[in-house]
């Protein structure tokens, strides 16, 4: 296939929106399930309990052939160069529940496009939002449908002028999220039906249309060329029957004119909707003469919404109007890939790799990026999923594997090995193929041990890694889990590793108290590793906690004095104080956009600039911690101390520690900025050797901290929660209940449907859902995302008798440690 | 060399900070009612010393004390020697030249921890020794410090690990404490309410001899599974050091109570007497239905400690794992020696490198002495430690600790990988046993799940994947580190040095040529490769491959571009600085010391 007609892309929406349904028509239209099953098999939903639980839950990839029928199609491909008439379509079915969101990330990096789907009733949701800005930030071009038009029609019998309305402010508010998101190198990417970037239909029943394929039979008829057609049947056109005139007034001499996107598009639709929905057959058999158009045998028997389904089928098939609108308006991987490589390539702009993925160069060096690991059927393989983004790659090729830690010139984190054998991914199957070129979506064999999660493969021994994908959700809720039988313990560990692989956001870890920890960035999510641990990549009994979440320490205030801790041998003395840093620099440090590793000029401008810090200070941190990245400073505030970069490394190695467990109830830190004021050092350097600094640095930053009103953090999930206004009362007691606090509450125009959004702990979201059903009788359906940390109320950590005490001392109690919060002078040294 | 120190040496303590103590340790010492002579006779058993000093001809002897019970070390060295001196004397002469020179030395060779308290009596034939702050921990017999002496024996005073020596015969006196029958029997029957629990009655060596007496009264109040213990010098046995009495009546014949006993112990609650040592409690967690603990008063005799709930022992297991697990990641371990007396120490190192080393994980091994944070803190390459010592010392609880630091018992799980590592509760904190493991291994290494998972076959762990041309070039998979969650590609730095030495094919291609790391020591000027580890002799050493590339501090003029145009230092002329040893310093070309 020419890379040139490729379309790789994914289909994103909320949940339940209806994209698995809708790609089910265009497997049928190729010939992958039966159209009759088309609609209800959900055939990229692979996965048992995908299918039971109808949601999808990992993204499925599947490649389709598609041809444009005719030559003037072709013509209308813009801005991009077009070979032939047949296009290979990637495409991958992504899940719309939020906790899955890690799964979209992953879909998307590898695709250059993207059909969102939304409901026409329920609009723009949160999950809508979320995928789009995720899309934008990848540079992944978008095109909409709305869908469950049938909804709209048979369930709340809309005019055609309010499902025009209610069109229009959907297509008004996907825009109004795009421009928001909007990366400016892309160009205007906001869709309009004039253009042909939105299309209408019903994935259930299987039609689709967009108002070009109307325009392309207007055309002719009004013998006007197809794209004024287009235009006009969207927004404020009228056809003036009595002047046969286009015209932009709504009214004509006082009578109402009807709207053209109306009179053209939604009137033939009515009317088959209402004369096969009303039983009149006459009716349907003129109507299907008048648009020319012949059921098959079998169908012309049917009635009701059976034969709805059949006439709109033959009438406007959706697959068409899809596929039409994603050849015609996705890019190409080799369109694509010209603006996509600035956000793709960590490496500078102009060496080799860069410029093979700018060009889409199968001749290249290789360049591909492994997204997410699908699992085999042979037992604890993965197959390495991921795109080629430059190079050509095939069984037997020895590849350099790149992991995240890689640095160009350095040996972590780098491996070479054989592919074993490269594979098309066919929904839940694959097709073996001898090898794939750039721009093109594959599964590798062979390399899976050497991947947790995602990676850079490549040839070249120059090239840097491809930038990491950034999750918009992270994995908050724990539970442990334990083997029931002591012997199964290895199966258990073999089991996390593969669940770890198997997921792109679920992290397995095991904690200072030696228990086996899975977190996940939901209830929903967890519940389905845990699942797929305990039966699948484990397959043993297992022991499952309650769900647990992680906290993060912090404080509340600057230090009451400085804090002072000396070494063992007591020649040495740091001297330290504490301070809370800003919400917004510590969400920008664990976003990335201030890291330990760009340079400290440039990094100290942007701390004095945007987060009001002083340049001296902001030029001498130290370090970043926990693990070099998180959002904790050291900054060094000495003035003229000798020997003071002999012990830097000791210092530093100290702070790592100390951040990564804190004093109060060893969880992480989080927001604290350490200065040191002043050391003094013994003058033979045997005597402040890393024995002496390391344990030293540790106390004084816990001194310091528990100096500065220590204060636990909480993960806080936003949640939005969709309900009839009746049950509206039942929500808020339950949120109340739950120190959730409501921040937004407004009603979807023209529905009775209101759309709630509030802060809810993480701590307080267990068991959300069930109780919301209970409350509200299973009429309102949340959604919940980690949205940030806040400060867990109700007392001081530090005493035994608040709530935060009572939480901080469970904490200790469950890892093994005395319950009580060793107080300061553990660590404060008097002088 | 000793005579010509008049002064003593000059420590980098300043004068000032010579008594300034721990303010911790001080409150431990304040109260301590004074006994009289009779009640020390009578604790520290010195009748029973004195006869045994005597019938085995000692001339020599070391009194070793735990620090509780120094205060009373002169006193009851005076009972000893006055004991000895009742005693029918032998004929044995004391030589005067051999008792100068001791008397001089032995307080510096010792580090000024043995003093020696000698004989004031006339015509006094054996002479004693008071060993005072051990090298190791209290519980072991210092065989080094006894040496200094010159002793030809050791008594070991106080609670004892009775790990078996290697050098020297030793007297235990367990020193006998009272014990409050009421009291205990009135716990007991609080625990155990039912007449017929099984239970196994383990008191600290301190509280030996109670056992049978008390098991007798229970026996009298209608207890009919109580079973006693006896010491035994076996660390190994199912409850270490200690064997089961026979109950008097259910077991006639000897022969098979022993394995009686060893099948039947898990259905046995354990009530121990007297708080027993962490390490004995995770010992024992897993072998037994259940422990109870009756913990006696603090006494003049015990250093205070925590008194250790027994149902927080399997969170304390759960820890332990949790170090166990990170530990599977480590590259470089440190082998810290923490006994010179325990027998098999020294196979017990070889056997460990050897087991590190077929892991393809680098060891190193060090003695620091007392082991304290910040000794260990001053390794910062190491990413562990596996501490050879006595099954008691052997736990070394990790708060403070920088890098995890376990058993060697726990080391065989930690290298035995992820596949057939199984924590079932059992624990052994002791180098005892370890040979064995790796015995069994060796013989049937067929199958080797019976060894617990000792190792020495990681080899096995790496997939032989041959579907697709395996060839000699390709990495090894990494590993899972548990303590992240991520991959890690260097736990295994000496496996890839094998593989790399062994490439020899000149017309590697481009890709693999960068993985390529030293080979032999090479006599020209090579450029060094970018990723190439650092070598020593032709070695690969992570050791030195961690000094250069994870210190940022480089030397002297290292720093020079590090510190930037804010406050740019001012250079200044090149002045001479000190030398020599911290025992005293030079300035130039002046030979006083400072």
């Amino acid at each position: 296939m020419v890379k040139s007609n490729v379309r790789n892309m994914s289909v994103i929406a909320h949940v339940d929106h209806g994209k698995s349904t809708l790609t089910d028509s265009l497997l049928a239209k190729c010939g992958i399930i039966s159209s009759a099953k088309a609609g209800d098999a959900r055939a990229t939903d692979t996965r048992q309990d995908e299918q039971d639980r109808g949601i999808t839950i990992k993204s499925t990839a599947i490649s389709l052939y598609g041809e444009l029928p005719s030559e003037e199609d072709i013509k209308d491909i813009q801005n991009q160069k077009t070979e032939g008439n047949g296009f290979l379509i990637n495409l991958i079915d992504s899940p719309g529940h939020v906790d899955f969101s890690s799964e979209v990330t992953a879909a998307l990096r590898v695709t250059d496009g993207a059909l969102v789907v939304v409901d026409t009733v329920e609009g723009v949701c949160v999950q809508t939002e979320t995928v789009l800005r995720q899309a934008l930030a990848e540079r992944i071009k978008p095109v909409v449908i709305i869908n469950k038009v049938d909804r709209a029609l048979l369930e709340l019998q809309v005019s055609k002028e309010d499902l025009y309305q209610s069109f229009s402010r959907t297509i008004e508010s996907v825009n109004v999220v795009i421009s928001t998101y909007l990366d400016k190198s892309l160009g205007d990417l906001q869709v309009y039906p004039y253009k042909g970037t939105v299309a209408f239909g019903s994935g259930l029943h299987g039609w689709a249309f967009t108002v070009r394929q109307f325009a392309t039979r207007y055309a002719k008829k009004f013998g006007v060329d197809r794209n004024k057609m287009m235009e006009r049947l969207w927004g404020d056109n009228y056809f003036n029957p009595h002047t046969k005139k286009w015209t932009t007034k709504s009214s004509h001499e006082g009578k109402e004119l009807e709207r053209a996107f109306n009179q053209f598009i939604l009137d033939p639709i009515f009317k088959i909707f209402s004369a096969v929905m009303n039983f009149k057959k006459d009716e349907v058999t003129t109507l299907l003469a008048k648009l020319d158009l012949k059921l098959e045998t079998a169908d012309k028997d049917k009635e009701g919404k059976q034969l709805l389904k059949a006439v709109m089928k033959t009438f406007l098939p959706a697959a068409d109007s899809l596929m039409e609108m994603m050849i015609l308006h996705l890019p190409s991987p080799v369109t694509a890939q010209k603006y996509r490589v600035e956000t793709l390539y960590e490496g500078p702009q102009d060496d080799e790799a860069a410029i093979a993925i700018r060009d889409c160069d199968p001749k290249g060096p290789l360049m591909l990026y492994v997204s997410k690991m699908v699992p085999t059927s042979d037992k604890g393989r993965f197959y390495a999923f991921g795109r080629v983004f430059a190079g050509t790659v095939r069984s037997g090729l020895k590849v350099r594997i790149q992991g995240p830690n890689y640095i160009p010139g350095k040996k972590e984190d780098l491996f070479i090995k054989a592919i074993q054998r490269t594979v098309l991914m066919m929904g839940g199957k694959v097709d073996p193929i001898d090898d794939m070129p750039a721009g093109n979506i594959v599964g590798l064999v062979g390399i899976d041990q050497f991947l947790l999660k995602s990676g850079t493969l490549t040839t070249s021994e120059t090239a840097h890694n491809m930038k990491v994908m950034k999750f918009s959700v992270s994995p908050v809720v724990q539970r442990s889990v334990q083997v029931k039988n002591a012997q199964d313990l290895p199966k258990l560990v073999e089991g996390l590793k593969r669940l770890s692989k198997s997921d792109p956001c679920v992290l397995t870890s095991s904690n200072e108290s030696g228990e086996h920890v899975v977190a996940g960035a939901g209830e929903l999510h967890l519940e389905i590793c845990l699942n797929d641990l305990e039966n699948d990549h484990a397959g043993v009994p297992l022991i499952i906690s309650d769900p647990v979440v992680g906290y993060r320490e912090s404080i509340a205030g600057k230090s009451s004095m400085t804090a002072l801790s000396k070494s063992p041998n007591k020649h040495n003395r740091i001297y330290m104080t504490a301070e809370p840093i800003d919400e917004e620099l510590a969400l920008a440090i664990e976003a990335g956009k201030i890291s330990p590793r760009e340079d400290f000029k440039t990094r100290a401008r942007t701390l004095a600039d945007d987060f009001g810090w002083d340049v001296t200070d902001a030029r001498k941190i130290w370090c970043f911690g926990p693990d070099t990245q998180g959002p904790n400073l050291l900054v060094d505030q000495t003035k003229a101390v000798q020997y003071l970069n002999e012990i830097k490394d000791s210092v530093v190695s100290g702070f790592q520690w100390a951040t990564r467990e804190g004093p109060v109830a060893e969880e992480p830190m989080r927001g604290v900025r350490w200065n040191i004021m002043d050391v003094t050092l013994h003058a033979d350097a045997i005597h402040r050797g890393a024995g002496q600094i390391m344990p030293t640095t540790r106390r004084v930053l816990y001194a310091s901290t528990l100096l500065s009103e220590p204060a636990l953090q909480e993960p806080v999930f936003l949640v939005e929660i969709q309900v009839p206004e009746q049950a509206m009362g039942g929500v808020y007691g339950v949120l109340t209940r739950r120190r959730g606090h409501v921040f937004a509450e407004e009603q979807r125009p023209g529905t009775p449907l209101f759309t709630i959004k509030a802060y809810l702990p993480v701590m307080e979201s267990f068991g959300f859902n069930a109780d919301l059903r209970q409350g509200t009788g299973g009429q309102a359906f949340p959604q919940m995302v980690f949205d940030h940390w806040q400060v867990l109320p109700g007392g001081s950590p530090l005493d035994n008798t608040s709530k935060v005490g009572g939480i901080v001392n469970t904490i200790r109690k469950r890892k093994g440690l005395k319950v009580d919060v060793p107080d300061v002078s553990n660590y404060y040294d008097k002088l | 060399m000793a005579s010509d120190l008049s002064a003593p040496p000059v420590l980098s303590t300043p004068a000032e900070h010579t008594f300034d103590e721990d303010p911790s340790t001080q409150t431990a010492r304040a109260e301590r009612r004074t006994i009289n002579d009779d009640e020390l006779f009578e604790v520290y058993e010195i009748s029973r010393t004195a006869s045994e000093i005597a019938e085995r001809g000692w001339r020599r002897v070391a009194l070793q004390f735990p620090d509780a019970m120094l205060p009373d070390g002169p006193r009851v060295l005076a009972l000893l020697e006055k004991e000895l001196a009742k005693l029918p004397s032998r004929p044995a002469v004391v030589a005067e030249e051999t008792k100068e020179t001791n008397t001089t030395e032995q307080p510096l060779e010792t580090d000024m921890t043995t003093q020696s308290e000698s004989a004031k009596a006339e015509g006094q034939e054996t002479r004693l020794y008071i060993l005072a702050d051990t090298s190791y921990s209290a519980c072991c017999v210092d065989e080094i410090a006894a040496e200094h002496a010159d002793a030809e024996g050791v008594v070991h005073y106080g609670r004892s690990c009775l790990s078996p020596t290697s050098r020297l015969p030793v007297i235990y006196v367990f020193t006998k404490q009272k014990l409050d029958y009421d009291a205990v029997v009135g716990s007991f029957e609080k625990e155990f309410p039912e007449k017929d629990s099984k239970v196994v009655i383990v008191a600290d060596v301190m509280f030996q001899q109670h056992v049978t007496s008390f098991c007798g009264r229970l026996r009298d109040r209608g207890y009919t599974g109580v079973v006693g213990t006896e010491i035994v010098r076996d660390p190994v046995a199912s409850i270490p050091n200690r064997k089961i009495i026979p109950e008097e009546g259910s077991t006639e014949s000897s022969g098979q109570e022993d394995n009686e006993s060893e099948v039947d112990l898990s259905a046995y609650h354990l009530f121990h007497i007297s708080t027993p040592a962490t390490s004995l409690l995770l010992t024992l967690s897993s072998r037994l239905a259940s422990l109870r603990i009756y913990p006696t008063p603090d006494s003049p005799y015990s250093t205070s400690s925590d008194i250790i709930d027994p149902s927080s022992a399997p969170g304390l297991l759960r820890r332990r794992y949790g170090l166990v697990v990170r530990f599977a990641s480590a590259s470089i371990i440190g082998i810290l020696v923490n006994t010179l007396s325990v027998k098999n120490y020294l196979p017990t190192i070889a056997l460990l490198k050897d087991q590190i080393a077929a892991a393809g994980k680098k060891s190193y091994t060090i003695v620091v002495g007392k082991l304290n944070p910040a000794k260990l803190a001053n390794f910062a390459e190491m990413d562990g430690w596996v501490v050879v010592g006595c099954w008691e010392s052997g736990l070394v609880e990790s708060d403070g600790m920088y890098k995890p630091v376990i058993t060697p018992f726990e080391l065989a799980l930690a290298l035995a990988g992820d596949d057939k590592r199984i924590w079932d509760g059992s624990w052994w904190g002791g180098i005892e046993g370890v040979a064995s493991q790796a015995e069994s291994k060796a013989k049937e290494d067929a199958e080797e799940e019976a060894a617990g998972g000792a190792d020495g076959d990681a080899e096995d762990e790496i997939p032989q994947d041959v579907e697709g041309g395996v060839d000699e070039e390709e990495s090894e998979p990494p590993e899972f580190d548990w303590r992240t969650g991520k991959l890690v590609s260097h736990s295994r730095p000496m496996r890839v040095a094998v593989r790399n030495a062994k490439e020899k094919d000149p017309s590697a291609s481009a890709t693999e040529e960068a993985s390529k790391a030293g080979k032999d020591p090479s006599t020209t000027l090579t450029q060094r490769k970018f990723g190439e580890l650092a070598t020593v002799n032709g070695v690969v050493s992570p050791g030195a491959e961690f000094l250069r590339s994870q210190r940022t501090w480089q030397g002297l003029g290292s720093d020079y571009n590090m510190t930037d145009d804010v406050e740019d230092e001012e250079s200044t002329a090149v002045e001479e600085g000190r030398s020599g040893v911290a025992r005293g310093y030079t300035v130039g070309e002046d030979s006083s010391r400072t």
